[in-house]
């Protein structure tokens, strides 16, 4: 709601300010700020500014759920779930941003009270006023049509699908199947039943709840990326350190910067490419605008 | 009002104890459980005595049931009057609940002949003892059927008020969270044997409708070891016998006087009596054990009766299928079956803590001798990687209590496909799931890449996994997440060699590291 209000201000904005819109958005495409710093904090704050800041994406009032990877009792350096500095940090932006509340959650695939504590989430985030880092219960997953191209419906969670705004905080990752995982495949933390079962057809899968469960923002961990073994991870020499912090709206651009610093090529990834041939989002990267922050 | 006994103050005090650490034998945020939490259990000298015998070895663990033994020498039954928890709970219900005079059955040497089997039967190998241990009863019953039950009628109320007011209810979670968090289970988790645990606890509450105490009296086998023992204690009850003229204590007491005569063996120690005798001539001294110029047990024939069932009760449970033992996994760092089965108490506490609901009372896995012991159901649950409760709160380290190093690569037993469901092989469509899963940092299961046609003739890139066994520890991750239906398409085994896996490079590195994001 908030996004298409956004763009309709945009709209009308193009008739005043041409040369300004056009400049942003039209033009170069979508953008990818790509932040680089050792305080992971200040890399974060960065690459959404160099967005346009929070308020961008947040209006005062909103209910916000960040949703990071937490799949994982992993500890942070394993890099097998989100930096929590990152989370807090987006957490932080948004409640500045006028958040009323910011709900915090993900399906994680091992224990979830072990996951959110070692994956030192819990601790980041502990203490935090209106802030919800809550676990998700079975009753509150809604059946959704999706008339995708392999999941006519899924059944998804409502705190995700009702919340103002859905700011998706992956980490960027190998992963066994997809090669790597970043914004696409993290939406999987918000679907229910035995979603193991869309490996079957994982590319099409993501792009239909990617569809219909859009993230007004992404935010793409690479402080540490695991290169290997993904995506649990869980040794050390597979952890390569870039402190690195990625945004952007667009969420098939973004996962398709993220491949390369993996040392591969977006069209690699079948699940990006799917995403793209469905109209997700810009995987050309010649079509993308970087900022490097 | 009448003023609360002493021994009343000591028996809700010790029942509160054992609830607060049953509730607490949870994960609740940290990685340790308190060490406090099976102390009923290291202070029962029925679970020394049969851990004795069957692995004639001793565990500093059961120290405490050590200490047991020499008060009850010294003092007589208090366990029964003071501290049982089982026991507490039968003199909370027994008001309410009309007499109908004791069943004859269970007098005599009844419990002697439910005892000394037992105890023999654990000298040929075979501890039954938990089968029958009071606190084994009441936590098994607990843990297999009315906690889950509580925790689940909760549950479905909180989603009743969700499909009610929807995400309305949202204003009233933190109470329900703090219910969550401190009290209730925190998944409900079903059992097999649960209607028989239940049957076990309501049976011994059923049997109050013949007599006060009926278990404690007639049958619990913790109570007449505790018995014999204190026959030798030197605190006794003056008089020994009931006044001519009044007998108003006898009606007073919990337990037995036989022909008039209160036996060492049978007082709780409870002082009832000393409270209701009107002269005030009952109390109690301490002096050194009289002589009754009666056998230590009963007849002779009961010894040798015992040592004989137990025998063959030994003999009995021997069996076990093959087929069945094959999916018999033990909790991780259990390496022999025999052993294991010499010292598990069938306390339950191990299941209780699981975290994922790994762990289910065996059926007839094991045979029939190891009904009531852990195994591990993947399909239903998976040992967490970086779990070690169940080693944590096992009384007699049946389950050995592993850092979490060890405890990674220790052998529950190994995974290996079955190509016939497995999709990539049997639907050559890609999931390899079970490899996303597995928690080892070089992955048991590795997949191939292979070219070949799907079912339709189009040319598909598949990958195909296979287990690595010197990787595999048998956590059983793989076949809990398992897309198929029913049963999965990769299933671990049990095996003989349990040798732990070896460290891989990556790993110890791993540990020096320092946490740069802490
Ligand atoms: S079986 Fe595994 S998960 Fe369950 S309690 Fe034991 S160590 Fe923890
Ligand atoms: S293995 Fe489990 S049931 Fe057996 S004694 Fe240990 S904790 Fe109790």
């Amino acid at each position: 709601m908030k996004r298409r209000a956004f763009l309709k201000f945009a709209g009308l904005a193009a008739l005043f300010h041409r040369f300004f819109v056009r400049d942003l958005f039209a033009a170069q495409g979508p953008v990818v700020a790509v932040a680089t710093n050792r305080d992971h904090a200040a890399a974060t704050r960065s690459a959404i500014a160099a967005l346009g800041g929070m308020k961008r994406f947040v209006k005062k009032g909103d209910v916000v759920v960040v949703k990071p990877n937490i799949g994982w009792d992993r500890s942070p350096e394993q890099a097998a779930n989100t930096n929590p500095t990152v989370v807090k940090t987006v957490v932080q932006e948004a409640l500045a941003a006028g958040a009323k509340k910011v709900k915090v959650f993900d399906r994680p695939c091992n224990d979830e009270r072990r996951c959110y504590v070692n994956s030192g989430i819990k601790a980041a985030l502990a203490g935090m006023k209106n802030v919800e880092l809550k676990f998700m219960e079975v009753e509150r997953y809604r059946k959704v049509t999706l008339n995708g191209k392999a999941l006519p419906e899924w059944d998804l969670y409502d705190e995700a699908l009702d919340a103002n705004v859905f700011i998706n905080v992956p980490v960027a990752k190998n992963h066994g199947l997809t090669r790597v995982t970043a914004g696409l495949k993290n939406v999987m933390g918000v679907m229910g039943r035995n979603r193991g079962s869309i490996h079957r057809k994982i590319d099409e899968s993501l792009a239909d709840v990617n569809r219909v469960l859009k993230s007004h923002l992404v935010v793409v961990d690479a402080t540490r990326i695991l290169t290997d073994n993904g995506p649990q991870g869980g040794n050390l020499a597979d952890v390569k350190i870039l402190n690195k912090v990625l945004a952007s709206t667009d969420i098939v651009a973004i996962d398709a910067y993220a491949t390369t610093l993996f040392g591969l090529k977006p069209e690699d990834i079948a699940v990006t490419v799917a995403a793209h041939r469905r109209g997700l989002g810009e995987i050309d990267l010649k079509k993308v605008r970087l900022m490097q922050v | 009002m009448k003023k609360m006994r002493m021994a009343r103050v000591s028996q809700l005090l010790f029942l509160f104890i054992f609830f607060a650490l049953f509730v607490s034998t949870e994960y609740r945020g940290s990685d340790t459980v308190p060490a406090a939490i099976n102390s009923f259990f290291r202070s029962d000298p029925l679970v020394l005595a049969t851990y004795l015998a069957a692995a004639r070895s001793f565990t500093w663990l059961l120290f405490p049931a050590l200490l047991m033994l020499l008060f009850t020498a010294l003092l007589g039954r208090f366990f029964c009057g003071w501290i049982c928890p089982l026991g507490t709970i039968l003199d909370l219900v027994t008001g309410r609940i009309r007499k109908s005079g004791p069943i004859q059955l269970l007098k005599g040497n009844f419990k002697y002949w439910l005892l000394l089997p037992l105890l023999f039967a654990a000298l040929f190998r075979v501890n039954l003892a938990g089968l029958l241990d009071p606190l084994a009863i009441l936590v098994r019953g607990l843990t297999f059927f009315l906690y889950p039950l509580i925790g689940d009628t909760a549950r479905q109320g909180w989603v009743g008020v969700y499909r009610l007011i929807g995400a309305r209810r949202d204003h009233i979670a933190p109470a329900y969270n703090l219910l969550h968090d401190y009290l209730l289970p925190f998944r409900e988790t079903f059992y097999p044997l649960a209607f028989l645990s239940a049957l076990m606890l309501g049976g011994i509450i059923f049997l109050e409708r013949y007599e006060r105490r009926n278990w404690c009296r007639n049958i619990c086998p913790l109570g007449t070891l505790l018995g014999l023992l204190s026959r030798f204690s030197i605190f006794s009850r003056v008089p020994a016998t009931l006044c001519d003229d009044c007998a108003k204590c006898k009606s007073a007491c919990p337990s037995t006087f036989r022909e008039g005569v209160q036996l060492k063996e049978e007082c709780l120690l409870c002082l009832e009596c000393v409270d209701w005798c009107r002269q005030r001539k009952a109390h109690f001294v301490l002096e050194p054990p009289r002589r009754e110029g009666r056998p230590f047990l009963p007849e002779r024939r009961v010894l040798i009766g015992g040592a004989l069932s137990g025998f063959l009760l030994a003999g009995a449970f021997r069996f076990r299928s093959p087929e069945a033992n094959a999916r018999m996994l033990r909790p991780p760092g259990v390496k022999d079956e025999d052993e294991f089965l010499d010292k598990c108490v069938r306390c339950g506490e191990c299941m209780k803590v699981c975290l994922k609901g790994a762990l289910y009372p065996s059926v007839l896995h094991g045979g029939v001798g190891g009904i009531f012991t852990p195994m591990m159901i993947p399909r239903l649950g998976y040992c967490e990687y970086n779990c070690t409760l169940c080693g944590q709160v096992c009384p007699t380290a049946a389950i050995p209590s592993l850092p979490v190093e060890e405890k990674r690569r220790a052998v529950i037993g190994k995974a290996s496909f079955d190509k016939n469901v497995c999709l990539p092989f049997a639907k050559k469509t890609n999931c390899i799931v079970c490899e996303e899963h597995c928690p080892m940092p070089k992955k048991a299961i590795q997949a191939e890449t292979v070219r070949t046609t799907d079912l339709n003739g189009k040319p598909v890139e598949l990958k195909q996994p296979y287990v690595v066994d010197d990787l595999c520890n048998g956590c059983g991750i793989c076949e809990n997440v398992c897309p198929l239906e029913g049963k999965a398409g990769i299933e671990v085994l049990a095996v003989h060699d349990k040798t732990p896996l070896k460290v891989a490079a990556g790993e110890a590195q791993q540990q020096e590291w320092a946490d740069p994001y802490q």
